[in-house]
């Protein structure tokens, strides 16, 4: 029996071989047959059809009652053809769905690409990974002049398919900036006015911006609400959070953001984060937040690079693979 | 987790009393329940949030936009009790400077 | 060609309107099956009526062209109308029913599917199946 043929004429015949023999081999042609109506999508009304059909040529004088009843069954059938054609209609916009998220993912990595730049003394390393498909996180690199170098790291509310086109906004805001002109602090402010005035009320976004010249080892930093980062002084050994003032981006029309400086001495490391990265959970429980230092300080006689990694693969396992925010670490470390 | 949301009145305002956690899952409802309250003019309105041991930035972002409607139809919007945890992050996006936040303690109770 | 209708007002008039549809379905030679199935499309349509339009009309005429004979049902209100009819026309919205039910299940019960609605003035829906 190979492939069950579903035509009147099988359905009969092995409906009449059951009916005489009750035997198991017969019930196994009706699994076969029953397989083959969904592979062709053949409804449940027009199989009660072809079972009333069979019954009345193998039983031509089958009592009317019997007859009503087959009708009535028939009837009762209907609907659950339409819904079993609805439900092959939406898995197949599922699909097509999925696909055109993937797309828009595509288009987005390609948007909002930014290359890590090359830094002469300056060692660097980030990750960036989504929960879902698309990333709400962002981060940026602007190489200015003297090998001046401009560091994002935004969240925005919330994950998926909003936050990322809310995302790519920025992105764009960001591009036709003169950055090289423009202090943290201002460049807050500028992006705070854009996203109060473009976005939805319940939206908002985190951003930390850092600027650091290599002339006089100098980072200059503002935050719009974002989650802290860490700064790591090696003469100490000692690790510090970066206490900064801001509202977040969205909320007010003008804000403004004080700005802050720190002085990077050689070894220094600056971390910079989501909080995706400190909100991960463990079972049901947070970690802490001294628990991504300690991460990091197992990974720290590794080059930047291969300390993010680390820690993102400690976080991913930690929670069983299944992300639940979109996770971002940047990590710089003054080498010379 | 689910939350939540019991309205009291009480005399000149209404207190808005949430237990559970806020997410993604559960800000839909409480942006319905609370935007509902807030665009009554002149609405006092108290969340009392004493039993909320978890939001994410989104239950953030609720908040944020029913301070706004409160703005628009002059209602005025405070919340008290905050966990210790919730308050960091009010305090981390700098939302505690621009948001009423109170310890209170309920009347008749 | 013949033409008959019944006016929807309550709901056994519904009834009413899947009998007449059954009975000419019949009469036009449709197999057992697709009896039902129109049978259900007039019970859809006139359900529509019943719930969103208060009153309107089912009728029915029996057509044919160069080589086949079918159905027309003609669904005919006052009511509201559609907004949007992309809308109600897709797979997963309906305000009432569930899965299966609503104007997407009656445009997989029939062959030919039409719909007319302008807001405030009323909403027309003609359908037609053939005899297979």
């Amino acid at each position: 029996m190979d492939v069950a043929k579903i035509d009147i004429n099988s359905y009969r015949d092995l409906l009449k071989k059951y009916i005489d023999h009750q035997d198991e081999s017969s019930l196994y042609g009706a699994e076969q047959m029953s397989k083959a109506f969904i592979k062709n999508h053949i409804l449940p009304d027009e199989i009660v059809s072809l079972h009333i059909q069979s019954l009345m040529e193998l039983y031509p004088s089958l009592s009317q009652d019997i007859q009503n009843s087959m009708r009535f069954l028939l009837e009762t059938m209907i609907y659950y053809g339409l819904a079993h054609q609805e439900y092959q209609a939406l898995r197949e916009n599922q699909l097509a769905l999925r696909s055109e998220i993937s797309l828009a993912a595509n288009v987005q990595t390609t948007l909002l690409k930014t290359d890590k730049p090359d830094i002469e003394g300056l060692d660097i390393g980030v990750i960036s990974m989504p929960a879902h498909q698309m990333n709400g996180d962002y981060y940026h690199f602007i190489k200015g002049k003297q090998d001046s170098l401009g560091i994002a790291v935004a969240d925005v509310v919330g994950k998926g398919i909003p936050a990322a086109l809310c995302m790519s906004m920025i992105k764009y805001s960001m591009d036709i900036l003169e950055e090289e002109a423009m202090m943290p602090a201002k460049i807050l402010k500028y992006l705070n006015r854009v996203v109060e005035r473009n976005v939805d009320a319940s939206m908002f976004i985190t951003m930390f911006y850092a600027q650091y010249t290599p002339t006089d080892n100098l980072l200059r930093y503002a935050s719009a609400g974002h989650e802290p980062g860490f700064f790591y002084c090696a003469q100490t050994d000692t690790f510090s959070e970066i206490e900064t003032k801001g509202l977040v981006l969205g909320v007010l029309p003008d804000s403004a953001y004080p700005s802050y400086e720190q002085k990077i001495n050689k070894g220094d490391m600056i971390i910079l984060l989501t909080d995706g990265v400190t909100e991960c959970r463990r079972g049901n429980e947070f970690i802490k937040r001294e628990e991504v230092l300690d991460v990091i300080k197992q990974y720290m006689h590794l080059p930047a690079q291969d300390i993010v990694n680390h820690v993102y693969k400690y976080f991913e396992r930690l929670q069983d693979f299944q992300l639940r925010d979109d996770f971002t670490l940047v990590i710089l470390r003054r080498e010379v | 987790m689910d939350l939540s949301i019991d309205v009291v009145n009480e005399r000149d305002k209404l207190i808005a009393v949430l237990v559970g956690e806020v997410d993604v899952y559960t800000a839909p409802k409480l942006k319905e329940s609370l935007l509902f309250l807030v665009k009554k003019e002149q609405t006092m309105l108290e969340v009392d949030m004493t039993g909320v041991s978890y939001m994410d930035s989104t239950g953030l972002g609720v908040i944020i936009s029913v301070l706004k409607a409160a703005k628009e139809h002059e209602s005025q919007l405070r919340l008290s009790n905050l966990q210790d945890s919730v308050m960091r992050l009010f305090h981390i996006t700098g939302l505690d400077k621009v948001i009423d936040i109170s310890v209170s303690i309920r009347e008749g109770r | 060609m013949e033409k008959s209708c019944v006016s929807i007002k309550i709901e056994l008039d519904i009834v009413a309107a899947r009998q007449l549809g059954r009975e000419l379905a019949k009469q036009v030679g449709f197999s057992v099956v697709d009896q039902a199935r129109f049978a259900t499309a007039v019970s859809e349509l006139a359900r529509n009526i019943y719930l969103y339009a208060d009153q309107g009309e089912i009728s029915f005429d029996i057509i044919k062209n160069m080589n086949q004979s079918g159905l027309r049902l003609t669904a005919t209100d006052k009511g509201p109308g559609i907004r949007d009819i992309s809308q109600v026309m897709q797979d997963g919205y309906t305000t009432s029913g569930g899965l299966g039910a609503g104007l997407p299940g009656v445009r997989r019960l029939m062959d030919d599917f039409d719909i007319i609605s302008e807001e405030n003035i009323g909403t027309t829906v003609t359908v037609v199946k053939w005899k297979r």
